[in-house]
């Protein structure tokens, strides 16, 4: 849609639908008088059916084109076709003018109330993506905020206090190392976001061996959390999946991070892939402490406000992370699901096997 | 004493310069360090260093056309350095005749592993000493036959198809290093092989399930998502 429309043509929008559903609904109105007025001698009943019909034009088409058109063919029918003298154009019926201006009015104030209409609910849409996109932004500069302080810190520390033990120096570099891993981490998540675009449009997707990017996932993985346990389960046959490798190997790779950062105290993990019904059904699950209900219903929107966690100082937010998730799966056609099981939590995302489009 | 080799670092970031400098000077190599592409042309020429570490963004030129440059009278190892989500250059570097990459952010151990694997390859001339001078090529437990055209687990015969011993006799032969899909695909099928990569994955998947434990939690074979494959150099 081009914004510099002339105000005619955004007045006045012409469409081969609207087009076809005013068309219906005369004729539908054509059809009702039609029989009416072979059983019944009087002719009352042709200005109320023609009112609705040029009602209904007005609400379900778009713009005022069709509404108006609908009630200028509804006078002449009224007065053409089933007002006596029939088959003859007289004006000069008292009331007609009146009944002319009836149908104009109705017409007009029904399509005014629909394009408000219509516009509101595009300006809801709009406001709605507006407060996403701020809370996006709101939760990454808490998860960069916090780090950063926590860098600026330790440098501090080392560089103020030459005092300090070398055990000491090393405990904190080893946090400044941590942290701003957790950096690279969240502007990756970042990126993947660009990568898949605006509206979560189309991405190029390319037949990959499930087991390539599961292991990558998790040998990176393994690097940092040498203290869990991973085990990648894959069927015996190949399983090719199309997909964006990069950004799959994101989403494990968020997952894997969660269960070690959020299970809290995960001490394995079992990543597996199978063929179920056209989709690869990936999961991730873990022996962790479990998501807590009442994050169930809102883990994906990103919105996990960090004051309703149960502990609320500096706990990582995993929004961002899941919501990245879930935003590329979606972006391949895919579905995402979290529960609880018995010991921990299992998150699974299905990718369908056949290419898309 | 020996004689420390020579690394040349073309980065126009100073703090990522300054530190991988630090860390091959710490490690037995001598750094020296280039901000711009036409410095690091002129260095290249005056101080003949043993590698190279490139960044692919600099300010004055495309990292890339510095190693089109470099190529057309020298085959001094190159080590790439490009950021994640470039895929494409990785693969160009590569193609365009890189040995290594390293994606940002890295680690010392990869960026002295990469460095390492890089100048033990322009010493033996053609690709592994190993295999030169035994006809074979051994990490951990898989050895690779090149005179009976075998490969062994812990001496047993795997029984690699042909195509399938191929691949790994090619990534063998430049065990530690990334090879491209194309580069692979070209080397076995020819030039003229189409770009596509499906057979490869297939014949990859197999060896797999012949060599490592688990497909999917390989020790020998590599995947480099978006870009090819690696052979293990160290177990």
């Amino acid at each position: 849609m081009t914004p510099q429309k002339s105000l005619f043509a955004r007045l006045f929008p012409f469409s081969w639908r609207d087009l076809a559903v005013s068309a219906a609904i005369l004729s539908c109105a054509a059809g009702i008088c039609i029989p009416l007025q072979r059983a019944n001698s009087s002719d009352g009943f042709a200005s109320p059916v023609f009112v609705l019909a040029v009602l209904c034009v007005s609400r379900f088409t778009t713009g005022y084109l069709f509404g108006l058109i609908a009630s200028v063919l509804g006078v002449v029918c009224v007065n053409f076709i089933f007002t006596y003298p029939y088959w003859v154009v007289n004006f000069t019926l008292s009331g007609y003018p009146l009944t002319f201006l009836v149908f104009l009015a109705v017409s007009i104030m029904t399509c005014a109330l629909t394009t408000q209409a219509r516009q509101s609910e595009r300006l809801r849409a709009e406001n709605e993506k507006e407060k996403a996109r701020a809370n996006l932004l709101r939760s990454v500069s808490h998860d960069i905020r916090t780090p950063l302080t926590s860098i600026v810190g330790s440098t501090s520390a080392v560089l103020d206090n030459p005092g300090l033990s070398l055990p000491e120096q090393r405990e904190l570099l080893e946090d400044v190392r941590g942290e701003a891993q957790w950096l690279i981490r969240v502007v990756e998540n970042l990126l993947s976001i660009t990568r898949i675009g605006e509206d979560q449009a189309r991405i190029t997707t390319e037949p990959e061996a499930a087991e390539e990017i599961m292991g990558e996932a998790v040998r990176k993985f393994r690097r940092r959390y040498p203290d869990i346990s991973v085990s990648v389960e894959v069927p015996a046959d190949l399983l090719m999946v199309p997909m964006d490798p990069i950004l799959i190997e994101q989403v494990l790779a968020n997952l894997l991070e969660n269960a070690a950062v959020h299970g809290e105290r995960t001490s394995r993990i079992r990543v597996s892939v199978q063929a179920q019904d056209g989709f690869a059904r990936f999961a991730v699950e873990d022996d962790g402490r479990g998501i807590p209900e009442k994050e169930l219903p809102t883990l994906f929107d990103g919105t996990l406000k960090r004051n309703e966690t149960t502990s609320s100082d500096g706990k990582r937010n995993m929004g961002l992370g899941l919501s990245v998730c879930l935003a590329i799966v979606r972006a391949h056609g895919g579905t995402m699901q979290a529960q609880n099981l018995s010991g921990g939590a299992e998150f699974t995302f299905r990718l369908p096997l056949e290419q898309q489009e | 004493m020996t004689i420390r080799e020579k690394v040349l670092v073309i980065e126009d970031e100073k703090s990522i310069s300054h530190f991988i400098s630090t860390v091959l000077n710490n490690n037995g190599y001598e750094a020296m360090q280039a901000r711009t592409g036409s410095e690091a042309l002129s260095m290249i020429t005056s101080h003949c260093p043993d590698l190279i570490i490139l960044d692919l963004g600099l300010p004055d030129m495309d990292g890339l056309d510095i190693l089109r440059q470099l190529r057309e009278w020298s085959s001094l190892p190159v080590v790439v350095v490009s950021a994640r989500s470039y895929e494409k250059d990785k693969v160009q570097a590569l193609d365009l005749g890189a040995d290594d990459y390293l994606t940002k952010p890295f680690g010392t151990d990869e960026l002295l592993a990469r460095v390492r694997t890089a100048i033990r390859h322009t010493r033996t001339a053609s690709g592994n000493n190993e295999i030169a001078q035994k006809g074979t090529y051994t990490v951990g437990d898989l050895t690779i036959d090149y005179n009976k055209h075998q490969a062994l687990v812990r001496g047993e015969n795997v029984k690699l198809t042909l195509s399938e011993f191929r691949i790994v006799a090619l990534l063998g032969k430049h065990a530690g290093k990334v090879l491209t899909y194309d580069f692979i695909i070209k080397e076995l099928w020819g030039p003229r092989a189409g770009g596509d990569n499906q057979i490869l994955r297939v014949n990859m998947a197999n060896i797999r399930r012949k060599i490592e434990k688990n497909p999917a939690e390989p020790e020998y074979l590599f995947t480099e998502v978006g870009v090819g494959y690696r052979l293990a150099e160290e177990y």
